[in-house]
């Protein structure tokens, strides 16, 4: 209509730019080469240095190895975990299971409680059985944490499913495998998608088990050394720390980007 | 077979009619097809195993452990004596203290901040460029936030700069090194990050008001404010519930932040209980204290959601 912008179109693009300025000032000195860092935040990009302090992030401050560990557990777990999930589910909804109430609240309480409440007992376990510091330990953690919500997630929308498509595929005389994997997988699509995406962000984001239950930079998740890389390297100045926080807000960025649909499906979800 | 098995079904409460295969008025001839409860073993038992043994059970050695004084090597049972210690404990009642903040931080903050600013964009022009560009924090982790934010607060980084540029050198603060600074400097790190993520539910919530309402409601002379307060806003309703209740789960588990930022310090003054759980039992070894807080800590937060949704939701939707 009128050309002039409104004071509230004015205002909001203001607020836009302002939440831009961390992120402007993140890319900018992660640019500057970490010797000539003059200790103060840059404003302006000076000499591009950017791939430079990638590299010592990625390679020196061993934020390489751990981007694809972390990478390793968030696709396995993530997608072990939902297929769990989703088996759990199905024996739920579909299967003659009795008490499914009392099932689904044993699973889904895994979901509520602050991780807290599992550390301790789970330091000592894995202690006890010498899985402290290994892979097979975080995976098995990290797939054990993605099954609740998934759980909870999948089982809501295979209730919907109409009844008469278990009742036709049984009459056909499909197995329990055939229907689960023919059936109800395809037809849930969408709902595994938007439970694999969520636990996807939640393993790759998590740092409090992998401090917990790791040390060694061959085992640990990203977060974890990213936060190693932040205290390590707090005296040389922070274009590589920065770099190293640009590497690992990678996988996230484009994930969201790309499945911002489902993404959201599962955050609104998880509140309800 | 069918007979026996529909026994424990019948019983069962309302809510499971959402289940179809469960309904009362389903034909039974479908239980025959179905076999007997032992079918349903290897489907369930992945993931009761993974649940039981490393969630189920290191929840339930947390409220064991938190009766004895236990350093990692020697214990001894001593009964309630960890939670009558937390009651003169002082760093706990900061930490305490220090948790309320960020959950009314959070919730003046992000979820009041999130309200305006979709609402303020709801049908502007570049409305959605303004949202993405609040978002798109949401898509970087915690720890990378943390990271970021730890260059923007310390003393010389790029918070102090702008205000000294400006000529405000009187509050340019040693954020991170003074409390209650470092508690609000951090609420705000976070408050930029967890923004965007309720701007884009509410904008969902405002789109999904039928156009006939608020047309209705300008034609009888409701606009700005009273427009807000008596139509939009109790439409938002939904959304809301949700927003605030992630809210308040969320902001008493904070966590990644302040570790990153500050460690819980100096001296202890920034924790919040799920930092000083964490301390007690990974760096100062005491481990049933430390699961004593962790307790607290999930009294306080099944507590809260509790009563939020019991309040929040309609009774017909309740059970």
């Amino acid at each position: 209509m009128n050309r002039i912008p409104s004071p509230r179109t004015v205002l909001m693009l203001a607020c836009g730019l302002l939440w831009l300025v961390p992120l402007y000032l993140l890319v900018v000195n992660a640019m500057i080469p970490a010797a000539a860092y003059p200790g103060e935040p840059s404003w302006l990009p000076r000499d591009l240095a950017l791939w430079e302090n990638l590299r010592t992030a990625w390679q020196d401050a061993a934020i390489g190895d751990s981007f694809l560990n972390s990478l390793f557990y968030a696709v396995v777990c993530g997608a072990a975990g939902v297929v769990v999930a989703a088996m759990a589910a199905f024996a739920v909804v579909v299967l003659p299971v009795p008490k499914p109430t009392l099932w689904f609240w044993v699973i889904y309480s895994g979901t509520i409680f602050p991780l807290q409440m599992f550390l301790a007992p789970l330091f000592g376990l894995y202690a006890d059985a010498n899985l402290y510091d290994s892979r097979l330990g975080l995976m098995l953690i990290y797939a054990a944490w993605a099954v609740p919500f998934a759980f909870f997630l999948v089982r809501n929308q295979m209730a919907t499913l109409p009844p008469e498509v278990t009742e036709a595929a049984m009459l056909d005389g499909a197995t329990f495998r055939r229907l689960f994997w023919q059936i109800h997988v395809p037809l849930l699509l969408p709902g595994l998608g938007a439970a694999f995406i969520f636990q996807f962000s939640a393993v790759w984001n998590d740092l409090l088990f992998g401090i917990t239950l790791s040390r060694s930079p061959e085992v640990q998740p990203v977060m974890a050394a990213l936060t190693s890389l932040n205290s390590a390297y707090a005296s040389s100045g922070p274009p590589v720390i920065l770099a190293g926080a640009l590497i690992v807000s990678v996988p996230t960025l484009l994930v969201f980007l790309a499945f911002r649909g489902l993404f959201l499906r599962g955050i609104t979800a998880s509140a309800r | 077979m069918s007979q026996t098995l529909r026994a424990p079904r019948a019983s069962a409460p309302g809510r499971r009619s959402r289940v179809p295969l469960r309904s009362a008025n389903s034909p039974s001839s479908h239980g025959r097809s179905l076999g007997g409860p032992l079918t349903a073993v290897p489907w369930l038992l992945p993931a009761l195993a993974l649940v039981g043994v490393l969630l189920v059970y290191p929840f339930l050695r947390s409220v064991y452990g938190s009766l004895f004084e236990d350093n990692g090597f020697e214990r001894s049972f001593v009964g309630l004596d960890n939670y009558a210690r937390l009651a003169d404990d002082p760093i706990f009642s900061r930490s305490l203290l220090n948790t309320l903040m960020w959950v009314v931080g959070t919730l003046l903050l992000p979820v009041l901040l999130g309200l305006l600013i979709a609402v303020a964009t709801y049908r502007m022009r570049l409305g959605g460029v303004v949202q993405l560009l609040v978002v798109l924090p949401y898509a970087i982790s915690g720890a990378a936030t943390a990271v970021l934010w730890n260059f923007m607060l310390t003393s010389d980084g790029a918070v102090n700069q702008v205000l000294r540029a400006v000529g405000l050198d009187s509050l340019a603060h040693p954020w991170l090194l003074e409390w209650p600074h470092n508690t609000i400097a951090m609420i705000v790190a976070s408050t930029w990050q967890g923004t965007g993520l309720n701007v884009v539910l509410f904008a969902i919530g405002l789109r999904a008001i039928p156009r006939e309402t608020l047309e209705a409601a300008a034609l009888d002379g409701a606009s700005g404010w009273r427009l807000f307060r008596h139509i939009t806003f109790p439409q938002l309703r939904a959304v809301t519930v949700v927003v605030v209740g992630m809210a308040i789960v969320n902001s008493l588990k904070a966590f990644d932040m302040i570790w990153i930022l500050t460690k819980g310090g100096p001296s202890r003054s920034s924790e919040t209980l799920a930092l000083t759980m964490y301390r007690e039992t990974f760096r100062l070894f005491h481990v049933g204290y430390g699961s004593a807080i962790a307790l607290v800590l999930t009294v306080i937060v099944i507590a809260s959601a509790w009563l939020y949704l019991r309040r929040q939701m309609p009774t017909s939707a309740r059970d």
